[in-house]
């Protein structure tokens, strides 16, 4: 019966209806009204309610409405009511607006007679049963969204509208059957559409519903239920939800009203909390080169999918809503879910918890859009402070972590370059940059100067190793891309294209490209010139609302030498020790906040306990592999060399501690006990390794070579340079393990950097601490570390890497520009440039070719497998261009990771060069304000 | 040759910094090239260069070239010469074409074309040519190849001191201040010092006919040659309009000039983006700005 009004036989009846004349509808339903009152009249105890119901009733409740119940309803009767009703409805719906806007004459006896009403109190005298209510929302929803004139202006029909909306309000979401929630739903939905076409609907309803004196904007409390719901009920909520927000960003009561007398925000916001409970804890990470969520990730996590609508939804509340419903919402997202939910979740206690929160979190900060959120959002991660440690510079520290939380970690802050935040930016590079103490004075003047001669482009590429060179190998693929230059003078033949596969582009690039004789040159560089040239612009662009240039001058170095310098007597105390394993801390404090800070933080005299635990459980993790896999003899004297190294460390770390309390004036103690804190993991990291290539490649792994990497790891592990006869044998090893370890290289006594001089200068590890140490900042010092293990990083660290570091080598502000491309530059003896660290990489390939014969033609496969790689990865973005994939005649294993390395340290040469290039160009163009 | 490069190679860093203990992986140290080598741009064939080991120059050195023209054409741009507009040609970075207004002076109202020849070798070779496309009757321009004596205002060319602004700055001074010695156009001089008033007659005629030959074809076949030609407002009124426009709008002169706004063109181009910035201006503290409200 009541599905009749839902699936309508309503499309037969208008076809009826045309070109019968309005004066024949009107008598057909007015006739039809008398039927009806008749019935209605015979089942009325009181007929004198009729005509309207008191304020004083209370819609509030089901519960009230029942005592309406008056005797049974013979089914014909009802039947036969809601046969006339149908019928009524299809006329009052195909009824056209009067002449001037006036209401049609059925609208107006519907208005006068109270039809709707009666109607409504009539549904409620039978049960009110949820079918009752689907059948009277149906008929509201079809009312509404097919009527020909507007009907809602008027009072008679909204106001048995506001009761049956308020008579759905009453019952707690859960008793209501689905079917009569979606209906509500979709009649909520529709309702917002016309209040979104017709603002001023939306004060009749807003005052309607004062008049009842039950709760204020119904159809705003009703949808808030349903703002998280999954499935397409929910979606209508939101999409109806935000139609209002639209409409209260222009009106000041209802926007009053959703901030004070709504539990909008608080629903919102808590809701995330409450949706971020139930997602995965721990990921199933696909492969060990997964370090971000992509789309195809979570999209197969429903629980994911759902937060991810909900924050969505956030975000576009927050784009459209009135300022105070925004500001009200960013502050309950921030109190009651980032500090009370995300900031434990970032400090749980095992590797893969903090790893799978911090892959949400960047999930998250990629997912929304609006400033007012993104401020939210990156307030939290620079300013919060969780067990007295800077959200930011736990997740800095833990890009030096072994494992997936590290790479994880870099996916993040690869996220957050990417956003152009100048405070972003700030926190993590420019403040450490702006008092210039890293530069040698007399550097300063020349921050801003042009490379007109592409002096550091030619210095980047000459530090191509000497296997990778383009005559060196002058592999297919390079004849393939390659481009001939000729004289233009002649004219004829100007820029040849010799390439196949060279795009249509750059013939452009090609043709204005001719100067000098005839040369191949690598087009590939063309590429690297025209993307370096699209990002400088694009970030130029972007930090057009930066506050300042950041060019040496702008911030003023002078103002911010002197607080540093203080900080850095203040903080040269263990209060490093909150810091996880990041031994690139070591160079200076790391809480360089040169304005604030008056208040002296509390120093915890150990690791909080949450890094404890972490670390704890990771060593247990690696022990436990270990463990399990211990039948192999090579493993368990790795094994045994490691618990040794352990006990060592754990117990420096006490004498360390001790130390420190009684004397903390001891600068270099501190320094020893973050090494010491450090390096457990590190050596995990190169056992893990060491395991896998003992497992996974059989090819010449031998053992020494194993322990190699493991002493690099120990002990020179920032002296890469050190050749083959410097490394001790495994015998040696382990008798020295027993008295000693090379703990010395920890001591406070014996600065590392002074017991192994390496030949690219020295490390800023453990200088003394007594006076600030110059320091390019946590971030950059951890990237330059990372980078400098290339060539036994994985591939895809070492992309992850790469591409950090290009995106930063976008940024035009002198003070990074010249830090990281200006090969001229001097710096201060403690900091590392970023061309000392490549040069100390290509040594390290260069070592690595000349002990290994087979090292050009391993080079050569690399590339066909890293251009295999890149045309399978086009292959899934676009197919349009698929080109038959290219398979690599041999496959080098992905564990020979210094070939790949020196295939990609070869082409970042080119991009540095190229960003070199470009900023000669771009960031000194005279810009127009 | 292969002796050298490779000494360069290996010597960058490692020159720098390689302790007598830690010779760099045992392999034969050989003295590193001068510090200001010059990139290799010339005498290169194909077959030449694959045997050369010095791959990074002599794969790159053309591009080392042409960014440093780049460079030196947005010193050209940034200088904002009055009257003085070039363009590189579209052939060769190493050609560029420039046209001179004189707006004051005995050469008043002379529009001058000229290209600009550089070396192959800048910045390291010979000062630029300026070479006047119709020679103007002036002492230190050659009144038969119309070439100016730029030489004596550079004597040596030096890089990083020398900028081809300053070329174009002398090309346009020699017309406001006139300098006799050692001319290129005696008979100039003679008039000068003996009969000014032939002297000013002949300025004026060589200005005529340079104006004559306005609107001529351009000398050399290039897309990007200055071409100059009657008004038609079919065609000029809206580009002026433009330019008045863009010129209320940036209210700067200079980049209304068609290759500046070319370049202003490229770069605004691709998709806006605007960044972030929540940092009062003169903090460096992340969030300082008020009008945000910070939650506690």
């Amino acid at each position: 019966m009541t599905s009749m009004v839902a699936n309508g036989t309503r499309g037969d009846q208008s076809l009826v209806l045309k070109g019968v004349d309005p004066e024949t509808c009107m008598i057909v339903f007015k006739n039809h009204w008398a039927q009806v009152v008749k019935i209605l009249e015979k089942h009325d105890p009181l007929r004198s309610i009729v005509g309207g119901l008191g304020g004083g009733h209370g819609l509030g409740g089901g519960g009230g409405l029942g005592s309406f119940r008056f005797g049974p309803v013979p089914g014909d009767e009802a039947s036969a009511v809601q046969n006339y009703v149908e019928h009524m409805l299809f006329l009052l719906m195909e009824e056209e607006c009067g002449q001037n806007g006036a209401m049609g004459p059925i609208l107006e006896f519907v208005v006068m007679e109270n039809v709707l009403e009666r109607l409504f109190i009539w549904s409620l005298r039978r049960e009110f049963t949820d079918d009752m209510k689907l059948e009277q929302l149906k008929m509201y929803e079809m009312l509404i969204g097919q009527a020909r004139q507007p009907l809602l202006h008027h009072k008679p029909v909204l106001k048995p509208l506001m009761m049956l909306l308020s008579s759905c309000s009453g019952s707690p979401s859960g008793s209501s059957s689905s079917a009569v929630e979606t209906e509500l739903v979709l009649l909520l939905n529709q309702l917002c559409c016309v209040l979104a076409k017709d603002p001023s609907v939306l004060e009749l309803f807003f005052h309607t519903s004062e008049d009842q004196g039950a709760a204020n904007f119904l159809i705003f409390s009703l949808l808030i239920p349903f703002i998280h719901r999954e499935g397409s009920v929910g979606q209508q909520a939101r999409d109806a939800l935000l139609l209002i927000m639209a409409l209260s960003a222009e009106n000041h009561v209802v926007a009053k009203h959703i901030a004070e007398n709504t539990y909008f925000c608080p629903v919102l916001a808590t809701g995330l909390s409450g949706l971020y409970s139930s997602l995965p804890t721990k990921l199933d990470v696909p492969s060990e080169e997964w370090h971000c969520l992509h789309r195809e990730d979570w999209q197969q996590l429903p629980a994911l999918v759902q937060f991810l609508n909900s924050l969505e939804f956030c975000n576009a509340v927050i784009q459209v809503a009135h300022p105070s419903t925004r500001d009200q919402l960013v502050g309950y997202i921030h109190n009651g879910f980032l500090v009370p939910v995300l900031a434990p979740a970032l400090h749980k206690l095992t590797l893969e918890e903090v790893m799978t929160t911090t892959a949400y979190l960047d999930l998250f900060i990629r997912s929304i859009s609006e400033p007012a959120l993104l401020h939210t959002f990156l307030s939290f991660i620079l300013l919060h402070r969780h067990d007295n440690v800077h959200i930011l510079d736990t997740l800095v520290s833990r890009i030096n972590t072994p494992f997936q939380l590290g790479t994880v970690s870099l996916a993040l802050f690869r996220t957050l370059i990417g956003l152009f935040c100048e405070d972003v930016m700030l926190q993590l590079v420019f403040k450490y940059l702006i008092p210039c103490n890293h530069m040698m004075l007399s550097q300063r003047r020349v921050l801003r100067e042009r490379d007109c001669y592409s002096v550091s482009a030619a210095k980047f590429l000459a530090l191509t190793p000497s296997c990778c060179s383009p005559e060196v190998i002058p592999p297919p693929l390079r004849k393939l891309d390659s481009i001939l230059w000729s004289k233009g003078t002649d004219g004829s033949h100007i820029g040849t294209m010799e390439s196949k596969e060279v795009l249509s582009e750059e013939d452009d690039c090609g043709n204005s490209c001719v100067i000098g004789s005839e040369i191949y040159l690598d087009v590939s560089y063309l590429h690297y010139l025209y993307d370096a040239q699209n990002s400088i612009s694009h970030c130029m662009r972007a930090c057009r609302v930066w506050s300042a240039p950041y060019d040496g001058e702008n911030p003023p170095p002078e103002e911010y030498q002197r607080n540093t310098l203080e900080e850095a007597d203040l903080t040269a105390t263990p209060g490093l020790l909150e810091l996880e394993w990041d031994d690139s801390y070591d160079a200076c404090p790391t809480q360089l906040h040169p304005e604030e800070d008056q208040e002296t933080r509390p120093i915890p005299d150990e690791p909080p306990k949450h890094i404890q635990e972490l670390r704890r459980t990771a060593i247990m993790i690696v022990k436990g592999s270990y463990i399990e896999e211990s039948e192999f003899q090579n493993d368990v004297m790795v094994y045994n060399l490691v618990a040794q190294k352990d006990a060592h460390d754990s117990a420096a770390k006490q004498e360390m501690l001790d130390e420190s309390v009684t004397d903390q004036k001891t600068t270099n103690s501190e320094s020893s006990i973050s090494n010491g804190l450090s390096s457990p993991l590190d050596e995990m990291d190169s056992k893990k390794r060491g395991s896998q290539s003992n497992h996974k490649s059989l090819e010449g792994e031998d053992l020494v070579a194993q322990y190699e990497e493991l002493i690099r790891t120990l002990g020179a592990q920032h002296s890469p340079a050190k050749t083959d006869s410097e490394l001790k044998s495994p015998t040696d090893l382990m008798d020295e393990e027993e008295d000693e370890i090379d703990f010395n290289s920890f001591s406070p006594e014996t600065p590392e950097a002074e017991k192994l001089p390496s030949p690219f200068g020295t490390k800023p590890r453990s200088g003394s601490r007594g006076h600030a140490v110059p320091f390019t900042g946590p971030f950059l010092s951890v990237l330059l570390s990372r980078l400098e293990n290339m060539p036994s990083n994985s591939l895809h660290v070492n992309l992850l890497l790469t591409g950090i570091l290009a995106q930063l080598a976008a940024y035009p502000q002198p003070l990074l520009r010249s830090f990281l491309l200006n090969t001229n530059m001097v710096f201060q003896p403690s900091v590392r440039s970023l061309y000392q660290v490549l040069a100390s990489v290509k040594n390290q390939i260069e070592q690595c070719s000349a002990n290994n014969k087979d090292f050009p033609e391993l080079l050569t496969a690399a590339q066909h497998c890293l251009l295999a790689r890149e045309s399978s990865l086009r292959g899934q973005t676009d197919r349009i261009k698929t080109k038959p994939n290219i398979q690599p005649k041999t496959v080098v294993p992905l564990n020979k990771t210094e070939v790949y390395a020196a295939v990609l340290f070869t082409e970042f040469l080119k991009e540095l060069a190229a960003f070199a290039q470009e900023h000669s160009i771009l960031s000194h163009l005279p810009t127009e304000q | 040759m292969v002796e050298r490069s490779d000494g360069e190679e290996q010597g960058g860093p490692g020159e720098q910094r390689s302790s007598p203990a830690h010779p760099p992986f045992g392999k034969k140290q050989l003295p590193s090239i001068p510090k200001n080598a010059v990139p290799i741009t010339k005498a290169a064939s194909p077959a030449s260069s694959t045997e050369s080991a010095n791959g990074t120059h002599a794969s790159y050195g053309p591009f080392y070239l042409e960014y440093s023209l780049l460079a030196e054409f947005t010193l050209v741009i940034k200088q904002r010469l009055p009257g003085i507009y070039v363009q590189p040609s579209y052939r060769s970075t190493l050609m560029w074409f420039g046209v001179i207004f004189i707006r004051h002076g005995l050469y008043q109202d002379g529009v001058f074309k000229f290209t600009v020849y550089i070396p192959d070798n800048f910045p390291d070779g010979d000062c630029p040519r300026v070479i006047f496309d119709t020679p103007v009757f002036h002492p230190l321009v050659d009144s038969v190849s119309g070439e100016l004596d730029v030489r004596r205002a550079f004597t040596k060319w030096r890089r990083n001191h020398n900028h081809i602004w300053q070329v174009l700055m002398y090309a346009r001074t020699i017309f406001y201040k006139i300098n006799t010695m050692d001319p290129l156009n005696p008979e100039a001089v003679v008039l000068y010092d003996k009969d000014f008033q032939l002297f000013k007659s002949k300025v004026v005629d060589s200005v005529k006919l340079c104006n004559s030959h306005l609107f001529d074809q351009p000398k050399i076949d290039d897309p990007f040659a200055i071409s100059f030609s009657p008004w038609n407002p079919a065609v000029h009124e809206e580009a002026k309009d433009k330019m008045f426009a863009y010129k209320r709008l940036h209210s700067d002169p200079l980049l209304t000039a068609p290759h500046n706004q070319r370049w202003a063109e490229d770069y605004n181009k691709g998709p806006l983006v605007s960044g972030l910035s929540w940092v009062k201006p003169g903090s460096t503290q992340p969030f300082s700005k008020e009008d945000i409200p910070l939650q506690t």
